[in-house]
């Protein structure tokens, strides 16, 4: 006969070792607390190194690809093993699976010493402060948005700015050309009343499907609020959307979007994804295609007709929205002062003026911005997005930079597929995502 | 007082004369590989799932301990509700399609008599299909602008539907897609409960001057019952786990039409921000609905002698 208290113990010990199994299954690294922030940077000066003593060592660097930049890269990576005898370990991953890998690897203590990042926001407790190895004048030696957008809430910079990017048009020449419809020039650039008639008239002229084709995206629907005098997030970090010139900026796209001269079909069809209108352009189907510099590369191989990138529309304010990559290296690396090293040398005016025409990035470097850069092919159009990057308010750099924007972008981009389904009226739209974005900022500052 | 249990036990195996309990290891033996790769690769994260549920993980790395808010805050989130909804619309059509259209497909193959072979093969080839192909081939056919199936229909004269970004179609083009993808499966699994029927059965039917319609009903469909209840319960669950061909295919949208609980889940988890105890929160509620579903599904089966 069994035991009576042997009976009962066994639902005990089976919920003990239940504990034991959950208590054993904790999630990484448990913290009742938020992390410290990095130290503010004083002035610092930079730390002597002799390149050649980093010989013999190795370096991780996960990187992403948008095509031609990775020869112009593994140029310079060569440039540096050249330089120090150390070894550079370049692993590509995609970019749509850079974050989660990124986080993987840090959460399984596999940290990698340098990362090629579109936001550093997400390992901001992870990053090196890099103000002790490079000097805190090294941030001084890039353009004030972009060396603004390197540093954290202490003023440590944990970034450094690789390239920037800048939204505008691209029109289709050949079809402008059919049309007997001029070009915008900087001198005499376009409003968005302009834009939409002249883009009409070719459309009409060459049958194409729509007159305006614009990515499926926070950041480029950003340029266009900023074209109209406001933005998402402020300087100060805080929920910055002007009511009124929001309801003028999102009903004019919501018109546009209504009477088809922006396929809102573009916009719906693609869900809760990021979508390109890029093979729209390509496909002669638009004559106005407001994207981005980074298109540039892409269009000089795959465009079958003439083409070029031309002065963004002026309404309140002139100029885009600007966009970047970032290098950051990681605390949890073998070796801070080589990774440091590292990226002051790939952030050099020498090797961004290698990278950058073949990459068919913009600078990010004062010198280079104020000198220009001269790429081999399709310099004009380059130039035409670099043109722009001066007339962008400053105070879209902060907003870019934000810890919140990437959320918020993601908002805007719902509100406006709520707008071109009919789903909401502007005024609803408008406040639903100042609500939204008043939210991600208070996330972000958790 | 353990007699009677004794004297009902069967005989033990006997190999030269002895009792062989020694080999009771050994259909655990048979089972243990089975069981460790279950529970290495589904109990224990399952297990480790709900644990996450309890902590917070706003920038994926470090956890802090939460108790239920996870729980609070998806339950009081609108979109959540709505995606619920949405599932359980899915579902529902999913579910009714697969039994239906099953069922029907099923009796056609079942009477043919020349090329059931290769009819059979016709309706199960989208099963082999890669879900994320059948959502990029049906993305391009139901496109509004340039889409197969708007070209056909214009050319009839019938306009352009917004297949995939008006929010009403595109639910119905989401299972209209799942069901194209599998409703072979079921059809199969029909078909092979049809032909466990005796043929007797109808013959004597049609002796007795029974048409074919009643043969169906008052033969086929109460015989075939067992079988509908296992396609329920399929199409049940993979109904509720519905995800790879409807991201590629509608992305959840338009302004999330067709967002259901995985997509949910998995843009918690994977997209930033990346909010991996609010995932695992709506995996724990995901799981605690579809498995009250089965059963439902399984006891009302019973009490109508399903099973």
């Amino acid at each position: 006969m069994r035991s009576p208290l042997r009976h009962r113990l066994r639902p005990i010990l089976g919920l003990a070792a239940g504990a034991l199994v959950l208590a054993a299954c904790s999630p990484g690294e448990v913290v009742s607390g938020s992390q410290s922030a990095a130290a503010p940077a004083s002035s610092v000066a930079p730390s002597s190194v002799d390149p050649k003593s980093f010989a013999g060592q190795t370096l991780t660097y996960v990187y992403f690809t948008d095509g031609p930049d990775e020869k112009a890269t593994r140029t310079a990576i060569a440039a540096f093993e050249s330089d120090t005898g150390a070894k550079v370990n370049l692993q590509i991953v995609p970019f749509a699976d850079l974050e989660k890998s990124l986080q993987a690897r840090l959460s399984g203590g596999d940290s990698p010493d340098v990362a090629r990042v579109a936001d550093w926001h997400p390992y901001d407790d992870q990053l090196v402060a890099l103000d002790p190895y490079v000097g805190s004048a090294f941030a001084g030696e890039f353009i004030e948005g972009s060396a603004a957008a390197s540093k954290n809430a202490a003023g440590a910079m944990v970034a450094v700015p690789s390239d920037l990017t800048m939204n505008g048009p691209l029109v289709n020449t050949d079809a402008f050309t059919k049309a007997g419809v001029a070009l915008p020039t900087a001198d005499k650039p376009w409003t968005w009343e302009t834009m939409v008639a002249d883009a009409k008239k070719v459309q009409a002229a060459n049958k194409m499907e729509s007159a305006i084709a614009i990515d499926k995206s926070g950041h480029r629907l950003s340029t266009v609020l900023s074209q109209f005098g406001t933005r998402m997030i402020g300087p100060d970090g805080k929920q910055a959307l002007d009511t009124a010139k929001t309801e003028k900026a999102l009903g004019l796209l919501s018109g546009l979007m209504q009477d088809g001269t922006v396929q809102k079909d573009f916009w719906l069809e693609s869900g809760s994804r990021y979508k390109g209108a890029n093979d729209m352009f390509l496909a002669g189907a638009v004559p106005v295609y407001i994207s981005g510099n980074w298109q540039v590369a892409q269009f000089n191989s795959s465009a079958k007709f003439g083409w070029a990138a031309v002065p963004n529309p002026c309404e309140e304010t002139c100029g885009g929205f600007p966009g970047g990559k970032y290098m950051v290296a990681f605390q949890g690396g073998k070796n801070p002062a080589l990774a440091a090293h590292f990226l002051q040398f790939m952030n050099s005016k020498e090797q961004q003026a290698q990278i950058d025409p073949v990459a068919g990035w913009l600078p990010t470097r004062r010198d280079l911005v104020e000198s220009g850069v001269t790429y081999p092919e399709r310099g004009d159009d380059m130039n035409a997005f670099l043109a722009d990057v001066a007339k962008t308010p400053t105070e879209d750099f902060a907003t870019v930079s934000s810890p919140a924007f990437s959320a918020s972008a993601t908002s805007l981009v719902e509100q406006m597929s709520a707008l071109a389904a009919g789903e909401v009226d502007v005024p609803t739209a408008v406040a639903a995502l100042q609500k939204e974005i008043t939210g991600n900022v208070e996330s972000a500052g958790k | 007082m353990s007699a009677p249990a004794e004297a009902s036990r069967p005989p033990r195996p006997v190999r030269g004369g002895s009792v062989t309990r020694r080999r009771w290891w050994v259909p655990i033996l048979f089972v243990a590989p089975n069981m460790i790769v279950f529970g290495l690769f589904t109990i224990w994260p399952a297990i480790n799932g709900f644990n996450i549920s309890l902590f917070d993980s706003s920038n994926g790395r470090t956890f802090t301990p939460v108790g239920s808010q996870n729980y609070q805050e998806i339950l009081s989130d609108p979109e959540f509700r709505s995606v619920v909804l949405h599932t359980l619309i899915f579902v529902v059509g999913f579910v009714i399609g697969c039994v239906l259209f099953g069922t029907v497909l099923a009796l056609l193959l079942n009477a043919q008599r020349r090329g059931r072979g290769l009819l059979r093969a016709a309706y199960f080839l989208p099963v082999v299909i890669s879900p994320v192909v059948v959502g990029l081939i049906w993305s391009w056919a139901l496109t509004r602008q340039n889409g197969l199936v708007n070209a056909v229909l214009s050319s009839w004269g019938l306009g352009k539907p917004g297949w995939l970004s008006e929010p009403g179609l595109a639910m119905i083009s989401v299972v209209g897609v799942g069901l194209w993808t599998h409703v072979g499966f079921y059809a199969m699994i029909l078909l092979a409960g049809l032909q466990s029927i005796p043929a007797n059965l109808n013959e004597a039917a049609t002796i007795d001057g029974a048409s074919a319609w009643q043969q169906i009903r008052r033969i086929t469909l109460p015989l075939l019952r067992p079988t509908m209840l296992v396609v329920l319960v399929l199409a049940t669950i993979s109904g509720f786990q519905a995800f790879d061909y409807i991201y590629t295919l509608t992305g959840g949208g338009p302004v999330g039409a067709t967002t259901l609980i995985v997509q949910y889940i998995y843009e918690k988890a994977f997209q930033s921000p990346i909010q991996y105890g609010l995932a695992a929160a709506g995996g724990v509620l995901f799981f605690v609905v579809v498995f009250a579903v089965t059963l439902i599904n399984y006891f009302l089966g019973r009490r109508k002698g399903a099973v």
